[in-house]
């Protein structure tokens, strides 16, 4: 295998044309930000049942795919597969932008976004917040070292160790990620000791259906070699993750319809829950995981870019609904406050809480897609971290 | 409008006048009223103006999280003597009137404390800034010896407010 | 014994109106008499200490279906009763309700208040990030305005439904009770009535005595003795929080 050329993309219209389009969506985002800041959250769709709403599910789901995107470089470096190691530094770019973009939502979903400073000085460390901030903040040093590794040439010997070093911290990210809701005692949807290890795998499935994407779009944008062998090697490996998701969401129901007091929570989400019922078959099990299953497999689809796009959008619009049904749905069902009785009450104990996200959430929800593109953008405009070519013979250690 | 609604709009508009004249330095100061009640503050006017933040914010933190409620750098309690209730005909107006937002305005302060904190102080307890529990009690059950307690309110008020100071 | 309670308060305040001519010379004597009624006094300038806990026992039994009076107290004395004109019911604060019960196999039907339960082990105090929200040493669980960045994690903790959001701007709070925009809140107990040795609004104002306040930790007081003698249960018992906050007849 030949030595893997590393160049800047060119700074020509297209680069200034993408980067205008993604700042008008987050213009939109802050404008958004903005008239909710304002006017208070009553604007939105959030109640004092519902509180996480859809600016969360976005910021979660970014979060979890940017440790997800990491999984490319550490497939490379960590278990020494030499087809991956050229995709690495775009894989920890993608990374880093992602966790941005997701913990730019966060923080200007707050109902105090002003008082960061607060939180940034005032530590409750038995609060895993407080222990994500650090594991979030951990993972963009580590990788931009990890970045800087393999860029510089003379480094390039540290970089298996540090790649190791950020893998591991990756996974403790996820599972931290993952254990926010691990502790909340009293909602049955997130009482589950499967929920960390089901992170790890949805964010191994949700990163690398973002990395196909850019990554597709970036060599067509430079009009940059792609070849056959990378593109069929991650659409197979993306095929394994989409399964595993669902597998774990199999295992993760099955074990709830086991236990008797879980009974309730498993038949609205499965059967009776509306809209969240409606999102789990169809957005997440038919829409984003069967569907995009059968595209990757099915040898008519599965060799076409343009399919394998479709099938990485779909499982990121079935990765958005499955934490919109798990965040929301889970929060719209009621806790058993009294188990044994019927509940009611001027509060919404023991009803079915609504929620209907608003445009103001949405599009900042959106926005942090287009924090993430931005950066990732800006950054392979100025580092060298796109193999100038990823043609077959460069790749492929069997072509001649 | 009520003079809370004006002060919540201020932060707005600091950005915008953000102190003109004190940057102009022109000397004139900002007109800030007069207290209401009591001849001079909890500590010397001119320790006042310089650490107040540092007073407040002590006694914020101890108040609340500790439960300690001494009087002495209460929010609550400035404005017992520096703002008059809504109602009062000394009561501010507008913001240019509060004695805290006056200032702080001049400044180009941005505060916060009034997202949440009462602008004013109430009628009932305007009668007499430092209400006791027994007092309180009293006053609701025997209100007709209102006239007394109002006097004995008085003479202890005063008491302790030279109490504090000293 | 929460009539016995009520009759040494009466008796007293009687003592007092009788008392007022003498007023001038001891007001310390009077401040001190009422409050052994039920909430010993503290002087203004100690700390709350954790000799105390603070808590309620709450008879459901005494409590009438329909009648909300403790939920009005509430919203008159700490101002959330009407001042969020903009947002939807399920936005707005409610830091005490009531909630009907009905057996599902019995058919037996209980009503009470529910309200922030003052945890022992309070899930909102450990997963808060600022350390916003916070345990006194008396046992009362309070939001820290002034920390709180308005995350909802405790919201999402708690397993009472304890605790509102404020969705928007506020104005005319009551002076003795902050709350603003973009913070979380929930029942103080009436800290600011507790500290002055009063009882909170709820407690007062329940026509039936159905809520008996006092400090758990001494074994003298009307509620720890209450406790000693009746069954009681704490809700979501299972959940190991120990709330300050009982109840007796569910
Ligand atoms: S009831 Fe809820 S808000 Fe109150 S202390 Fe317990 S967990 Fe916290
Ligand atoms: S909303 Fe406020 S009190 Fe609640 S966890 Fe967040 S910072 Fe703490």
């Amino acid at each position: 295998m030949k030595k893997t050329l590393y160049t800047q993309i060119e700074g020509g219209k297209g680069f200034w044309a993408l980067l205008a389009g993604f700042g008008v969506v987050i213009l939109a985002g802050l404008a958004s930000m903005y008239y909710m800041e304002h006017n208070g959250h009553w604007v939105t769709g959030m109640n004092n049942s519902v509180v996480w709403g859809t600016p969360h599910v976005f910021a979660i789901f970014l979060i979890v795919a940017a440790s997800g995107a990491l999984n490319v470089a550490s497939i490379g470096s960590v278990f020494g597969k030499k087809m991956y190691k050229p995709l690495a530094p775009l894989s920890g770019i993608l990374a880093v932008a992602l966790l941005v973009g997701g913990l730019a939502v966060l923080v200007l979903d707050l109902g105090r976004p002003d008082r960061l400073i607060v939180a940034m000085t005032n530590y409750n460390f038995k609060s895993i917040f407080a222990w994500n901030i650090i594991l979030y903040t951990g993972f963009m040093a580590i990788v931009a070292i990890y970045l800087w590794m393999m860029l510089e040439k003379r480094f390039n010997k540290y970089s298996t160790s540090v790649g190791t070093f950020a893998f591991v911290w990756r996974l403790l990210l996820t599972t931290g990620t993952g254990s926010i809701f691990g502790f909340l005692v009293a909602r049955e949807a997130y009482d589950a000791a499967l929920m960390a290890p089901m992170f790890v795998v949805m964010s191994f499935s949700f990163g690398l259906a973002i990395f196909m994407l850019v990554l597709f779009a970036s060599y067509r944008m430079t009009g940059r070699p792609l070849g056959d062998y990378v593109v069929r090697r991650l659409k197979n490996l993306l095929g394994v993750f989409v399964a595993g998701v669902l597998y774990f969401v199999l295992v993760y129901h099955l074990a709830n319809l086991y236990a008797t007091e879980h009974h309730g929570v498993e038949s609205f989400i499965l059967t009776s829950g509306g809209i969240y019922t409606m999102l789990f078959w169809v957005g997440q099990i038919l829409l984003g995981s069967l569907v995009p299953l059968a595209i990757l497999y099915n040898p008519a689809t599965g060799n076409s870019r343009g399919w394998i796009s479709i099938a990485s959008v779909l499982v990121i619009f079935g990765g958005l609904s499955q934490l919109y049904v798990l965040l929301i749905g889970g929060q719209a069902y009621p806790m058993k406050t009294f188990p044994g009785y019927e509940v009611t009450s001027s509060f919404g104990d023991g009803m079915i809480a609504s929620y209907s996200p608003t445009l103001p959430e949405v599009l900042l929800g959106i926005s942090g897609f287009a924090i993430a593109l931005v950066a990732v953008t800006i950054a392979v405009r100025h580092l060298r971290a796109l193999p100038a070519s990823l043609a077959d013979g460069e790749t492929d250690p069997h072509a001649a | 409008m009520r003079i809370s609604k004006l002060l919540q709009m201020v932060p707005a508009a600091l950005a915008l006048t953000l102190s003109a004249p004190a940057l102009a330095g022109d000397g004139a100061g900002p007109e800030v009223p007069k207290a209401i009640k009591g001849e001079e503050c909890v500590e010397p006017t001119s320790d006042m103006r310089r650490n107040h933040m540092e007073y407040l914010k002590h006694h914020r933190d101890e108040a609340l999280r500790e439960g300690i409620r001494t009087k002495q750098y209460s929010l609550k309690q400035c404005l017992e003597c520096h703002v008059a209730p809504e109602g009062d005909p000394q009561a501010p107006q507008d913001s240019s009137e509060h004695f805290c937002m006056a200032c702080h305005e001049y400044a180009g302060v941005t505060i916060d404390c009034f997202q949440c904190h009462a602008t004013q102080p109430k009628e009932t307890a305007s009668f007499h800034p430092l209400v006791t529990p027994g007092m309180k009690a009293i006053k609701d059950q025997a209100g007709r010896s209102g006239e007394l307690l109002n006097q004995f309110a008085e003479s202890h008020a005063s008491k302790t407010r030279t109490g504090a100071i000293q | 014994m929460s009539e016995d309670t009520n009759l040494k308060r009466r008796e007293f305040i009687g003592n007092g109106a009788k008392l007022a001519a003498g007023l001038t010379i001891a007001p310390g004597v009077v401040v001190y008499g009422l409050s052994e009624a039920s909430v010993p006094d503290r002087p203004a300038e100690e700390p709350a200490s954790s000799e105390r806990r603070w808590g309620m026992l709450v008879d459901s039994n005494k409590c009438a279906t329909g009648c909300d009076k403790c939920v009005t107290a509430c919203g008159e004395e700490n101002g959330w009763d009407d001042s969020e004109p903009n947002s939807s019911p399920e936005q707005k604060a409610q830091w005490i309700r009531k909630v009907e019960l009905r057996h599902k196999g019995t058919g037996k039907s209980h009503s009470l208040p529910m309200m922030c339960q003052h945890c022992e082990n309070p899930p909102c105090v450990d997963v808060c990030p600022t350390n916003a929200s916070m345990k006194r040493a008396d046992g009362i669980v309070l939001v820290d305005r002034h920390r709180c960045i308005g995350c909802r994690y405790c919201m999402m903790a708690c397993p009472y439904k304890a605790r509102s959001f404020i969705h928007e701007t506020l104005t005319d709070q009551e002076p003795h009770m902050p709350r603003g925009k973009g913070t979380v809140e929930s029942c103080t107990m009436c800290v600011h009535r507790v500290d002055e040795g009063r009882e909170p609004a709820c407690v007062e104002e329940c026509p039936e005595q159905a809520i008996l306040f006092g400090d758990l930790n001494d074994p003298d007081s009307a509620i720890a003795q209450a406790l000693t003698r009746y069954d009681s249960t704490a809700v979501r018992e299972d959940l190991g929080l120990n709330p300050g906050v009982r109840y007796r007849g569910i």
